[in-house]
C-alpha cells in the first residue's frame, strides 16, 4: 500500500480536569464558564496518538482539523508537536456552540475541500458536552464505513482492522479504506510533548484558517445547539450534609438518600 | 659471583618473544586509543580546572585505596593486596626490562631485595585474587556479579602468578644459586622439582608464563581490567572537569567527559547497588546495570566496531522503564570508587525520553501537564495554593505594600498535601513566635521546577525558573526560606546568577537558635531519631543544622539510625518517584521506617514534605509500634515551644 | 396520532432491563400527551421477547425478524431501523445510552435528518411548543443542560439507572411485524472475532463503595461486599474499591485501588468508608456525581468533597445500612 493519509478532528475545550470550584454557570448566556486553560479534548488526544502511531508505522500524512469560533494556536499546535504534519483551523464567527450535526457539516465540508484521505479519526466524545455524535455523523455524511470505540487500529492491504469495545469485551472488525473511526482512551495516552518541542512548534509557520465561506458552508446549513436552560447541579459546592442521629437513624437517612438517587 | 639472574636462560626463538610482545603492546595501545577516541567523540569540549588538586586526589585514592577501604573494609583490603601485588610485579618486570636492555644494575644486594619484593608482590596478588574469588563465589557477596569475565580474569591472574613461581622454582632447582633462599617461594617450589627435570621443564614454564602475561596485556583494554587506567582517569576528571548540570542548550545524548570516562571506569563493583535504596527495596533497577547499559550505548553509537568489550558485551537490556526508578538520592555517588553519578546517567536518559515523549509513563505525563498548566503537580487549579494560610495573619507579598525580611517559599507539596500542610502551619507559627518578619507568595507562588528538572523536562524547568525569578524580582525578594529541601536545592543550585539567597528552613531555625531567638523552656522527654532528606544532607551537606536544633530541646534524646548523614536511606519520594507507579518487593519508605523503629525512638523526625508523607504513609501501612510518630522538625519544635 | 417509539434491546434472550426504564420514561411522556407508546424489537427471532415487552403495556410492539439481524451489526440494524422509522414515523424515538444506542443514535439521526440528545437523565415536554426536552449533565457533571429536540423524529438516548423501570401492566398491545429489505452487502464491517473479557473494571461501575485504612482489617471489606450486594439490587453495577492504604495492608488487590496511582473513576455514587481523603485519593474520585462519606473523624478531608456525611464508626453504620436497604429496596 502507498502512504496513509489520515485526517483527524480535534476539539479545543477548557480543561475538563478543572475542579468544581473553578466552574461556574452563566445561565443567562447559557454558558458553562470554566476558569481553566484550554486543552485538546482528551479522547481527541487519544485519537491523535493513534493517528501518529499509524503514520510512524506506515508512513503517510496526518492532517488535523479543528473547528471553533476562536481557536488557540498555542493549544492546537500541540498536535503538530506530537507529530502531525498539518493543522488546519476552521474558524468563523458562526462556528460557535454548533450542534453535533452542524459541527459534522463543517468538518465534512473541510474534508471534502482537502480531498483525498484514507482514514478519518475522531475522539469518541468531547470532554465538554460529552455528546459523542460528531464522529459518527461525519462518517455518515462522508458515506464511510463507521467504526466506533476503537482501542487498537491496524492498517493492512487497503483495509483497517480495529479492536472495538463491545459489552462482552472487544470485537475485531475489518473495513475497507477509507473509513471513519471514533477512538476511545484504550488506544493509549498522547505521548508527552516536551516544552522545548512545543516552543519550537510555536515558532513554526502560520497555520491556515478556513472560514465558513472558504469551505462553502452557508449560514443556513448550520444551527446552534438548541439549549433551553443551563443550570448548576444542586450539589456544585458540595456542602456536606451530615446525617445525624444514632447509627440506625443515620442508616435510615442514608437509605433515603439512596432512594432519591436511584 | 654476586647475586643476579640469567636472562633468557635456555630460551630459543627470543625473536618470537619480541614479536609477540610487540603485538601485545600494539593491541594494548589500540585498545587504549579506542577508549580515548570514544571519550573524545562523546563529550563536549572540556575545560580542566583544579588539575593539581585532581591529580593529588587521584594519586592518594589509588595508592592508599582509602575510598575502597572506607566503603567496605574487606573489599578494600582485598583490592589493596591485588593492587600492590600487581603494581610491584609490574614495576619489577619493567625493571628487568631496563636491566636487560639499558644498563645492568640488578646485582648483588640490589638483586636480592628485588627478589624479595617480587616474592611479596606475587604472594600479595595471589592472596588478594583468591580472597576475591572466595568473596564472589563462596561468600557470594550480594553486590557482586558472577559473569564470565569475573571468573576468567582472576583465574588468569592466578595462572600468571603460579606459572611465575614455577618458572622461578625450576630455575632455582636447576641452578641452585647460593642466594636462592631470598626467593623464598620459588625456593620452596624448587624443592618439589628434581634438578634434572627442572632444566628440561624450564623453557616450557617460561613460555607459558610469557604467553599468559602477554595475553593479559592484550586484553586489558578489552575487559573490565581496563579500570586500571580508566578508574584513575575517572577520579581525575570527576574533579578536574565535573559533570555540569545539563542545560537546555545541550544536544540530547551528549556527555560530559567525566561521564564518558566514568562509564568506562565502572568495573561493576556493585557498591552503588548496595547503597541504592531502589535496589535495596527489591525494585527492578540497579545503578551499576544502568551505567553498564549507558556504557554499551556509548560504544554502540560512537564506535564503528560496536562494543569494545570481549565479554559481557550486550546483556544489559530494558532500560526503558528502569530509568524511572532512580530517586536521584545521590547514595551511589557517595560510594562509587570512581566518583560516578549513576543518577546523572539516568537524567540524560530521562531527558531523551521526555523529548521523545512516547516513553514517559502515564502518571508522569499527566503530572507534567498539570505542572505546566497549574504550576503544581497536585491540583488542576492554582486557587487553593495559599488556602492553608487563610486566617493566619500571614503577609502576602504579592499584595500591595507588603514588605518583609523573609519570603517563605511554601512549595507545591506543602501547599496542597493535607499532611504536609502542617509543615507550613508549624513553621509559620514558629516564625511568628520568634518575631521574624516574613511573608508568602500566596496563590501566585509557582513551582520551582524541581520535579521537571529531575525527570528530565528541562524546557519546563526553564519556564518555571523564569516564572520564579520574575516574581522574585517583581516583589524585590532577596531572602527565601523553603519548606522543601527539593525547592532549596533547586533554587540554590539550579538557578545560576540569582539575585536572592535561598535557604532551607532548618538553616533559618539554626540561625534563630544561634541568635537566641529560639529557645525552649520545658524539657520534652522523648527519644527521637532524625532522617536526613537526600537533598538536604547528601546533596547539600546540611547534616548538623537540624541536629543542632533538635538537640536544643531540653530533655530530648536524639539517637541515630543505622544509616544516617551521608549514608542516609532515601524515603523513595524524590526524583519524580512520587508520581510514578513502580513497585518492588518492598517500599523504600518501609525499609527506612524499620530502621527508625529499630533505634527505639518514639518519633521519627524529617525535614522534607515528601519524606513526611512517604514515611507517614509507610507508618500507616506497615503498622508500627503503638505511639510511634512521624513528625516534621517544625511540628516537634512547636510541640516543645508550646509545652508550658 | 403521534407515536413514541422505544428501541428495544435483548439481553440473554430476554428484554434488557434498561428497556424497562425506557418504558417507564415513555409512559411518563405518553400519559401526559396521550400519544401512542410502542416498542420496536429486532433480531433473528424475537417473538418471545416481543410478548414480554407487550406485557408491560405499550400500545403496540413491532418486531423485525431477519436472520441477518441475529447479532448486533450496526450497518444492518441501522438499515432496518431506518426502514422501520420510515414506516412508523414516530415523533419521538427513545434509545438506551448503551453500546447499541451510542452507535446507532447519531447515525440514525443523520439518516432521518433529525437531531439527537445523548445520555439524558430527564425527559419532559415543552408546554409551549410540545417539543421534547432532554436534560443532560455536561462539563463532566458540573452543569445540567436542557436541550430542545429538533427534527421530525425527536431522538434521545437515555442514561441507565435514572428512570424507574416500568411495572408490568395490562398486556394488550398488539404485536406487529415489519418487513425490511436488508442484505449482507449493506454491512461494511466484517467481524473477525469477539473476545470476551472479564470486565470488572471499576470505571464501568455505577456505584463504587470504597474502603480505607479505617476498616481495620479484611473483614471490613466483607461488610462492604454485603453492602454492595444490597445496593446492587437496584443500582446495576456496584463494585468495591479501596484506598491505597488498603492495598498496602494486603486487604485488597491493587486493581481495586482508586486514586492517583490507581483507577480514576466518576461513578454516579461513590461511598467512602474509613477513608481520610488524601489528595492522592481524591484525584481518583472527586468527579463522582454524588459522594457519600462515612468516617469517625468529622474534620477529615473526605467530608469536604462529600455530598452526604456520616460521622460514626462504620461497624455501627454499615450493618444498619445493609439491614435497612434490604427492608426498603
Ligand atoms: C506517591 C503517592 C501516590 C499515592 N497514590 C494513591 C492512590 O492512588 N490512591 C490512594 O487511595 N492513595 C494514594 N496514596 C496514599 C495517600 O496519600 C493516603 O495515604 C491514602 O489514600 C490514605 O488512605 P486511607 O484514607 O485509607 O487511610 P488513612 O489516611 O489512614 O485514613 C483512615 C481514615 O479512617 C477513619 N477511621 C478510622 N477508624 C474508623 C472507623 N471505625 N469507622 C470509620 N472511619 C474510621 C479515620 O478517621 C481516617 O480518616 C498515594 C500516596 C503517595 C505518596
Ligand atoms: S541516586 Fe539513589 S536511587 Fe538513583 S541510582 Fe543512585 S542510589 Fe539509586
Ligand atoms: S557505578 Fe561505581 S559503584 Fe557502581 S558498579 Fe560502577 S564503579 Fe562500582
Amino acid at each position: 500500500m502507498t502512504e496513509l493519509n489520515i485526517i483527524i478532528c480535534v476539539k479545543q475545550i477548557p480543561d475538563p480536569e478543572a475542579p468544581l470550584s473553578d466552574v461556574s454557570i452563566d445561565a443567562e448566556n447559557l454558558e458553562v464558564v470554566v476558569d481553566a486553560p484550554q486543552v485538546i479534548s482528551p479522547f481527541d488526544e487519544n485519537a491523535l496518538e493513534a493517528a501518529i502511531q499509524l503514520k510512524e508505522e506506515l508512513d503517510g500524512k496526518v492532517t488535523v482539523l479543528s473547528m471553533g469560533k476562536k481557536l488557540s494556536d498555542s493549544v492546537l499546535r500541540k498536535a503538530l508537536a506530537a507529530g502531525a504534519d498539518e493543522l488546519i483551523l476552521l474558524e468563523d464567527n458562526g462556528f460557535e456552540k454548533l450542534d453535533s450535526h452542524s459541527t459534522a457539516t463543517v468538518l465534512a465540508a473541510a474534508i471534502k475541500k482537502i480531498g483525498s484521505f484514507d482514514l478519518v479519526l475522531a475522539g469518541r466524545q468531547a470532554g465538554d458536552w460529552d455528546s459523542g455524535q460528531v464522529g459518527l455523523i461525519l462518517g455518515e455524511m462522508l458515506g464511510l464505513p463507521c467504526i466506533s470505540l476503537a482501542r487498537e487500529i491496524t492498517v493492512e492491504d487497503g483495509s483497517v482492522i480495529v479492536k472495538k469495545t463491545v459489552p462482552e469485551g472487544y470485537e475485531r472488525v475489518k473495513a475497507k479504506l477509507p473509513a471513519l473511526i471514533t477512538v476511545s482512551n484504550e488506544v493509549g495516552e498522547l505521548r508527552y510533548i516536551s516544552r522545548t518541542r512545543m516552543l519550537k512548534m510555536m515558532r513554526g509557520g502560520d497555520i491556515p484558517a478556513w472560514t465558513a465561506e472558504e469551505i462553502g458552508v452557508s449560514d443556513d446549513a448550520i444551527e446552534k445547539m438548541n439549549i433551553a436552560s443551563l443550570t448548576t447541579p444542586p450539589d456544585m459546592t458540595r456542602d456536606c450534609q451530615f446525617l445525624e442521629g444514632s447509627p440506625d437513624q443515620q442508616a435510615a437517612a442514608l437509605v433515603d438518600v439512596f432512594v432519591s438517587l436511584r | 659471583m654476586s647475586a643476579h639472574r640469567i636472562m633468557f636462560w635456555q630460551i630459543e626463538y627470543t625473536w618470537l618473544f619480541y614479536l609477540l610482545s610487540a603485538i601485545a603492546v600494539l593491541l594494548f595501545l589500540i585498545g587504549a586509543g579506542s577508549h580515548i577516541w570514544v571519550w573524545k567523540k562523546n563529550s563536549k569540549s572540556m575545560s580542566l580546572k583544579g588539575v593539581g588538586h585532581a591529580l593529588n586526589k587521584m594519586c592518594i585514592d589509588i595508592i592508599t585505596g582509602r575510598r575502597l577501604i572506607r566503603g567496605d573494609m574487606a573489599a578494600g583490603l582485598m583490592h589493596f593486596l591485588i593492587f600492590w601485588g600487581f603494581f610491584l610485579l609490574f614495576i619489577g618486570t619493567c625493571v628487568l626490562v631496563a636491566h636487560e636492555h639499558l644498563f645492568e644494575f640488578l646485582e648483588g644486594a640490589r638483586y636480592l631485595w628485588f627478589s624479595v619484593l617480587m616474592e611479596i608482590g606475587g604472594i600479595s596478588l595471589l592472596v588478594g585474587i583468591i580472597w576475591g574469588l572466595v568473596r564472589r563465589y563462596l561468600q557470594r557477596v550480594p553486590r557482586l556479579e558472577r559473569r564470565a569475565e569475573d571468573a576468567i580474569l582472576p583465574l588468569w591472574f592466578v595462572l600468571m602468578v603460579l606459572s611465575g613461581f614455577f618458572l622461578e622454582g625450576a630455575r632455582l632447582a636447576a641452578n641452585s644459586p647460593q642466594w636462592a633462599d631470598w626467593s623464598f617461594v620459588g625456593n620452596w617450589i624448587a624443592g618439589l622439582i628434581p634438578a634434572a627435570a627442572a632444566e628440561r621443564l624450564y623453557p616450557s614454564f617460561w613460555w607459558v608464563h610469557a604467553l599468559l602475561c602477554l595475553g593479559f596485556i592484550s586484553v586489558v583494554c578489552y575487559s573490565k581490567m581496563f579500570h586500571i587506567l580508566s578508574a584513575p582517569a575517572s577520579i581525575f576528571f570527576s574533579s578536574a572537569s565535573p559533570v555540569l548540570p545539563p542545560s537546555i542548550e545541550d544536544e540530547t545524548g551528549r556527555l560530559d567527559v567525566a561521564e564518558a570516562v566514568f562509564y568506562d571506569g565502572c568495573m561493576r563493583c556493585g557498591r552503588c547497588v548496595a547503597a541504592c535504596p531502589s535496589s535495596g527495596a527489591g525494585e527492578a533497577y540497579a545503578p551499576r546495570d544502568f551505567v553498564q547499559w549507558a556504557r554499551k550505548q556509548m560504544w554502540q553509537t560512537q564506535f564503528p566496531l560496536n562494543d569494545i568489550r570481549l565479554w559481557n558485551r550486550g546483556d544489559y537490556e530494558g532500560t526503558n522503564e528502569s530509568m524511572w526508578y532512580c530517586t536521584t538520592c545521590r547514595a551511589c555517588l557517595e560510594v562509587c570508587p570512581v566518583y560516578g553519578a549513576a543518577f546523572e546517567a539516568v537524567a540524560k536518559e530521562r531527558r531523551q525520553a521526555v523529548e521523545k515523549g512516547t516513553l514517559v509513563p502515564t502518571i508522569l505525563n499527566q503530572t507534567l501537564e498539570k505542572l505546566f498548566r497549574y504550576d503544581n503537580p497536585w491540583e488542576s487549579s492554582k486557587k487553593q495554593r495559599g488556602a492553608w494560610a487563610e486566617g493566619l495573619d500571614i503577609a502576602d507579598l504579592t499584595k500591595r505594600g507588603a514588605v518583609t525580611d523573609l519570603c517563605y517559599f511554601v512549595g507545591c507539596t506543602t501547599s496542597f498535601d493535607d499532611r504536609a500542610r502542617s509543615i507550613a502551619h508549624s513553621f509559620t507559627k514558629i516564625l511568628q513566635l520568634t518575631g521574624v518578619n516574613f511573608g508568602i507568595l500566596g496563590k501566585k507562588e509557582p513551582c520551582c521546577g524541581d520535579i521537571a528538572r529531575r525527570v528530565g523536562e528541562f524546557g519546563l524547568f526553564e519556564e518555571q525558573k523564569e516564572k520564579c525569578k520574575t516574581l522574585f524580582d517583581q516583589y524585590g525578594i532577596t531572602e527565601i526560606a523553603t519548606s522543601s529541601p527539593h525547592c532549596y536545592h533547586t533554587l540554590a543550585n539550579d538557578y545560576p546568577d540569582s539575585s536572592f539567597r535561598a535557604r532551607h528552613y532548618t538553616m533559618v531555625l539554626k540561625e534563630l537558635l544561634k541568635n537566641k531567638k529560639l529557645s525552649f523552656e520545658k524539657p520534652l522527654n522523648v527519644t527521637v531519631t532524625y532522617h536526613d532528606p537526600c537533598y538536604l544532607g547528601r546533596h547539600n551537606r546540611i547534616f548538623n543544622e537540624p541536629r543542632d536544633v533538635i538537640r536544643a530541646i531540653p530533655g530530648l534524646r536524639l539517637v541515630e539510625m543505622e544509616h544516617s548523614r551521608e549514608n542516609s536511606l532515601c524515603c523513595g519520594g524524590g526524583g519524580g518517584r512520587m508520581w510514578q507507579d513502580l513497585k518492588g518487593e518492598r517500599k523504600m519508605s518501609e525499609v527506612r521506617l524499620e530502621e527508625a523503629e529499630a533505634t527505639g525512638a518514639q518519633i521519627l523526625i524529617t525535614a522534607c514534605p515528601m519524606c513526611l508523607i512517604m514515611m507517614e504513609d509507610a507508618r500507616k501501612a506497615a503498622g508500627t509500634r503503638e505511639g510511634f510518630r512521624v513528625m516534621d522538625l517544625n511540628e516537634l519544635l512547636l510541640e516543645a515551644l508550646e509545652n508550658k | 396520532m403521534k407515536e413514541v417509539l422505544i428501541l428495544g434491546e435483548v439481553k440473554d434472550a430476554s428484554l434488557d432491563p434498561r428497556i424497562l426504564e425506557l418504558l417507564g420514561a415513555g409512559k411518563k411522556l405518553t400519559e401526559a400527551s396521550g400519544d401512542k407508546l410502542s416498542v420496536l424489537l429486532m433480531g433473528d427471532r424475537v417473538e418471545d421477547v416481543a410478548e414480554a415487552a407487550a406485557s408491560y403495556g405499550p400500545d403496540s410492539v413491532y418486531k423485525i425478524e431477519h436472520p441477518l439481524l441475529e447479532r448486533f451489526n450496526a450497518d444492518l440494524w441501522l438499515a432496518a431501523l431506518e426502514q422501520a422509522c420510515a414506516e412508523i414515523k414516530p415523533s419521538i424515538l427513545l434509545m438506551s445510552h448503551s453500546f447499541i444506542g451510542m452507535e446507532l443514535g447519531p447515525r440514525l439521526a443523520y439518516r432521518l435528518d433529525s437531531r439527537l440528545t445523548t445520555d439524558c437523565i430527564d425527559l419532559t415536554i415543552d408546554s409551549e411548543d410540545g417539543r421534547l426536552l432532554g436534560t443532560k449533565p455536561v462539563s463532566g457533571g458540573n452543569a445540567i443542560c436542557v436541550f430542545k429536540c429538533a427534527g421530525q423524529t425527536q431522538m434521545v438516548t437515555v442514561r441507565g439507572n435514572v428512570f424507574p423501570p416500568a411495572e408490568s401492566g395490562n398486556a394488550g398491545g398488539a404485536i406487529a411485524s415489519i418487513n425490511v429489505t436488508i442484505d449482507k452487502s449493506m454491512s461494511r464491517l466484517e467481524s473477525l472475532e469477539i473476545v470476551e473479557e472479564d470486565t470488572v473494571a471499576l470505571d464501568k461501575a455505577n456505584v463504587v463503595i470504597s474502603g480505607g485504612a479505617g476498616l481495620g482489617d479484611e473483614d471490613g471489606f466483607e461488610m462492604l461486599e454485603e453492602l454492595a450486594e444490597a445496593l446492587g439490587k437496584s443500582f446495576g453495577s456496584v463494585m468495591v474499591g479501596c484506598s491505597r492504604m488498603a492495598v498496602d495492608k494486603g486487604w485488597m488487590s491493587s486493581d481495586h485501588q482508586i486514586g492517583l496511582t490507581g483507577t480514576i473513576i466518576a461513578p454516579d455514587i461513590y461511598v467512602a468508608v474509613g477513608i481520610s481523603g488524601a489528595i492522592q485519593h481524591l484525584v481518583g474520585m472527586v468527579h463522582s456525581k454524588k459522594i457519600i462519606a462515612i468516617n469517625t473523624d468529622p474534620s477529615c478531608n473526605i467530608f469536604k468533597v462529600a455530598d452526604y456525611g456520616i460521622v460514626e464508626d462504620f461497624e455501627q453504620v454499615v450493618p444498619a445500612l445493609i439491614k435497612r436497604l434490604e427492608e426498603v429496596l
